[in-house]
């Protein structure tokens, strides 16, 4: 019960009084109380939805950024990963110049 | 952006993770508080990934888990009651009491049906006015604004039938008396992210400050842990003991304002035991006076009720994390999915099953690998 999954609002109306709206959770929509955060949303925004209620919304720009932010450290960490690698081909090739590879 | 997917990047998760190692001089100790958490962790490994530089101690972030015996027993007593229609979130079903499950209430003949949301329970008793439907409101501080209205609405449209069976828990104050413990262990916490989304994080501040340790408000993909460990890590080399947020995207400091509005008129806190664990003060939610007639345990004359755990069960100690659900003597043997002794074993979010499920249950595994 406690597993709250993004989905995303693609209808919205007003049920005898209370904001609720059809939610697409990859291609399953569902029926969920946006009582919560009601003057937050609009079609098209993504809800952390559990047990029928949305609970916060999930903050796009955000999202990105934060995602951008964690592809950068991999990429970093690739090129780093590939100096690295490049740092050791140079040594093999020019064994003298390592320490203590003259005899 | 699913939000999903974009989290479960392998790329990123091992770039996490080599930072991580950078980060720590030495083996740290984290509790991830909330089950889902616990899953995602075992489920890929995470923990066995870093061994050596962080050591992740489950929590009792799991409500079907710690929902004390003696609500499951009355959840047991309503269900079987003529003209009762007793409603439940379906991982309640198959939880122990002191001598069967709701399944097996129903199999009896119970009417017992799951719901996926308590608002469907009211409209089951809207839809059935001559019969009684009750819903087991059970859960931490996201379920609180669902059920919270559902008895709200209930009280503004007149529904007499409907009521609710109350067993809600909080985190901070489980956070507290981890703390507390006298070998307490845990030397930073992942909060967990959707209690934060609705409740924010200022109730952890005082926390984090008064016991100088650091808490990092945690998402739930492979990622988002993986970054909340860098943080709390971070903040442990550094000497630091503040709230972090890594879970950006769906966490505001003040939380989802109408939701806690709407908990904070429907309930007040209480003291609550914790199955396994005990009483925690103020650490629970109870229907105000003025709701009392939404209250099932006043509306069916339940009192106190005697209860019996079996011996063999050591959820207690998992829930604190002083064991490890592979070392328990019964785990896998006496205590499966299929036959469970503790809650722990049953529940989506329960520490037994997430290891039992992903294949870690060879008694053996886990001593050698430790």
């Amino acid at each position: 019960m406690c597993l709250g999954i993004p989905g995303r609002i693609v209808a919205m109306r007003d049920d005898a009084g209370m904001q609720t709206g059809m939610v697409d959770f990859g291609g399953v929509r569902r029926d969920v109380c946006l009582e919560y955060v009601a003057g937050d949303v609009a079609v098209g925004d993504y809800v952390v939805v559990h047990v029928g209620f949305a609970i916060t919304k999930v903050d796009e720009a955000e999202a990105q950024r934060t995602f951008d932010v964690l592809r950068e450290m991999s990429r970093l960490d690739e090129l780093e990963w590939m100096a690295e690698v490049a740092d050791r081909a140079e040594s093999v090739r020019a064994p003298s110049s390592a320490p203590g590879g003259a005899p | 952006m699913k939000y999903l997917s974009e989290y479960r990047d392998p790329e990123v998760a091992r770039a996490l993770i080599g930072r991580i190692r950078q980060a720590a001089t030495r083996e740290w100790t984290l509790m991830e508080v909330c089950g889902g958490q616990t899953h995602t962790i075992v489920r890929q490994g995470l923990d066995e990934l870093l061994e050596g530089a962080v050591e992740m101690i489950h929590g009792p972030g799991c409500p079907v888990c710690v929902t004390p015996l003696e609500q499951i027993d009355k959840a047991l007593i309503l269900a079987a009651r003529p003209g009762v229609i007793f409603t439940s979130f379906g991982d309640m079903l198959r939880v122990p009491g002191s001598d069967c499950d709701l399944q097996q209430v129903r199999a009896r003949g119970g009417n017992v049906r799951v719901v996926y949301s308590p608002l469907d329970a009211l409209a089951l008793a809207r839809r059935n006015p001559d019969k009684e439907v009750v819903f087991f409101a059970v859960g931490f501080e996201t379920t609180a604004p669902a059920n919270a209205m559902a008895v709200w609405r209930a009280a503004e449209l007149g529904v007499t039938n409907f009521s609710v069976l109350v067993s809600h828990v909080t985190v901070p104050p489980a956070i507290t008396a981890i703390m507390e413990a006298p070998d307490n262990r845990v030397q930073g916490f992942l909060a967990a992210g959707h209690v934060c989304a609705v409740m924010g994080w200022t109730e952890y501040e005082p926390i984090a400050a008064r016991y100088e340790v650091p808490i990092v408000v945690t998402g739930f993909e492979p990622t988002d842990i993986l970054e909340g460990m860098l943080m709390a890590v971070r903040q442990l080399e550094q000497g630091r003991h503040e709230v972090e947020n890594q879970y950006v995207r769906s966490v505001r400091r003040e939380g989802t304002v109408p939701a806690r509005a709407r908990v904070e008129a429907v309930f007040e806190l209480a003291n609550r035991k914790w199955r396994g664990i005990g009483e925690i003060p103020m650490s629970g939610l109870r229907l105000r006076e003025e709701f009392a007639a939404f209250d099932a345990e006043r509306k069916f004359g339940l009192g106190d009720i005697a209860v019996d755990e079996p011996a063999e069960c050591h959820a207690g100690e998992v829930l604190t994390g002083h064991l490890k659900p592979p070392r328990c003597p019964a785990f896998g043997t006496l205590c499966t999915p299929e036959h469970p002794l503790g809650a722990l074993m049953v529940s989506a979010e329960g520490a037994c099953a997430a290891y039992y499920h992903n294949a870690r249950h060879r008694p053996g595994a886990e001593v050698a690998a430790s």
